[in-house]
């Protein structure tokens, strides 16, 4: 792992207090490797295999936000077995869950509005897909961002503006209507 | 601030990143522009919507596997005194939040190495992964049945259209282990039907789906770490029953399985 030092066998010290620090964020973990990965299976390795990562670095961690600390790791987990294997998940799979059918009538009920955006915010490249997962749903703070994905601040506000330009966008061509604000959705 | 400014800030003001001095500007030049308000309400809907969006909870499993990890590790490293034993589960893990899948993990463990027969293979370990999982879920959940009834007149119709077989259902209160109820869950990808049983303190959770051969076999009976599970063919059906109970209580429970008679069969 970049800019980590090596792995020490961790203790039965280490684990226990792996236990309360890292592992209330399994929760976090899991939900951004299942929007990374978008498969629940892939998920729950990438999953497992980073948290085995963390504990394997964890004499590194040295204080401060754990949660933005383990989701780099998952990141990178995530990118590493994304290399050894086949590649992504095919988005039509992930696509055709979705009813890209605009529906009137339906599209204003929230649980079909959720279904759209979750669709949406599935369709997009990971590049916007992790920025907005982490700004909007983990509510991470910019620094915190820049932290877990390795960029300067800047690049960070930028690339969450394009991410949230283009889902408002392609939110709007699902629901195939009014052209105006999101808030009529 | 000209409008193009305040364009730009609508999402550092939204994000919270923007400093109270700004934030004052920020407002006052809202007030002048329409534009950048409609801007400001729409980032605030897209943010919500998002906001909201379900999170899926971690699958017990992952849960259990990752509690298997950390107890291998954790116990490898343990210093090697003689007869040491294996460090205990309340040693590492004090909270009870963590029991049972402290539990779950342990039995894993010892099915991983070679214990209860057929199990030790890749797929005999998915399985009781699987299998412990649901009982995790059992045990340690507020509801542990679907449908929660002693009487097996309700239980049994309960399962007709939620999964493809009728599995028998007895009340074995007379053999000591009342009915509680049954759930469905899945196991190696399909909908299976399990009953759950209670013993005193203790649930048993029985997994049953028709068996491919007709012959009965006798159970095979294992524990570890407080978990003890069983697995056995009987009257055309695969059996697989995971309790906290002892294991004698366990062949007890096998016992009244087989030989609940009934119009059931």
């Amino acid at each position: 792992m970049d800019g980590m030092s090596n792995t020490l066998e961790p203790d039965g010290d280490t684990v226990e207090r792996f236990r309360s620090v890292m592992l209330p964020h399994l929760d976090a973990a899991y939900g951004f490797a299942r929007w990374l990965t978008r498969d629940p299976v892939q998920a729950q390795d990438v999953a497992q295999e980073a948290m085995l990562r963390a504990l394997r670095y964890f004499h590194a961690f040295r204080g401060g936000e754990a949660r933005p600390w383990l989701l780099r790791i998952v990141r990178n987990t995530w990118h590493d077995m994304r290399q050894r294997q086949a590649g992504e998940q095919p988005l039509d799979v992930v696509e055709n869950k979705a009813d890209d059918r605009p529906d009137p009538e339906q599209s204003v009920m929230a649980v079909d509005r959720r279904r759209h955006v979750a669709a949406a915010l599935a369709a997009l490249p990971a590049e916007a897909r992790e920025i907005l997962v982490l700004r909007e749903i983990e509510d991470f703070t910019y620094k915190e961002i820049a932290a877990v994905l390795d960029l300067p601040i800047g690049t960070v506000m930028s690339r969450l503006a394009r991410a949230r330009e283009k889902l408002a966008g392609d939110l709007k061509g699902r629901l195939g209507r009014r052209d105006h604000g999101l808030r009529d959705l | 601030m000209d409008c193009a400014t305040c364009e730009t800030m609508v999402d550092v003001y939204l994000d919270g990143e923007m400093s109270a001095t700004d934030c004052v500007a920020f407002e006052r030049a809202l007030e002048l522009c329409p534009e950048c308000r409609q801007r400001l309400e729409d980032a605030r809907a897209l943010s919500g919507l998002l906001h909201d969006l379900p999170a899926e909870p971690v699958p017990d499993l992952l849960r259990a596997r990752i509690e298997r990890e950390l107890r291998s590790i954790a116990g490898k490293s343990q210093p090697v005194v003689p007869a040491a034993r294996p460090v205990a589960a309340t040693t590492i893990l004090p909270r009870p939040s963590m029991r049972w899948a402290a539990m779950a993990a342990s039995l894993i463990v010892a099915v991983s190495i070679g214990w209860l027969g057929g199990m030790s293979s890749m797929q005999g370990r998915r399985d009781a992964d699987e299998l412990t999982a649901g009982f995790v879920r059992v045990a340690s959940s507020d509801h542990p049945v679907d449908v929660v009834s002693s009487d097996r007149h309700t239980v049994k119709p309960w399962f007709a259209g939620k999964i493809s077989y009728s599995p028998p259902v007895r009340d074995l209160t007379t053999g000591g282990f009342p009915l509680l109820g049954g759930r469905v869950d899945i196991f190696d990808g399909r909908k299976v039907a399990v009953l759950v049983y209670s013993h005193g303190q203790h649930k048993v959770a029985l997994t049953l789906w028709p068996a491919g051969s007709d012959s009965d076999s006798p159970a095979d009976v294992a524990q570890r770490d407080g978990f003890v599970l069983a697995q056995w063919r009987h009257g055309g059906f695969e059996m697989r029953a995971v309790s906290d109970m002892e294991p004698a209580e366990m062949s007890a429970f096998v016992k009244a399985v087989n030989t609940a008679e009934g119009p059931d069969r």
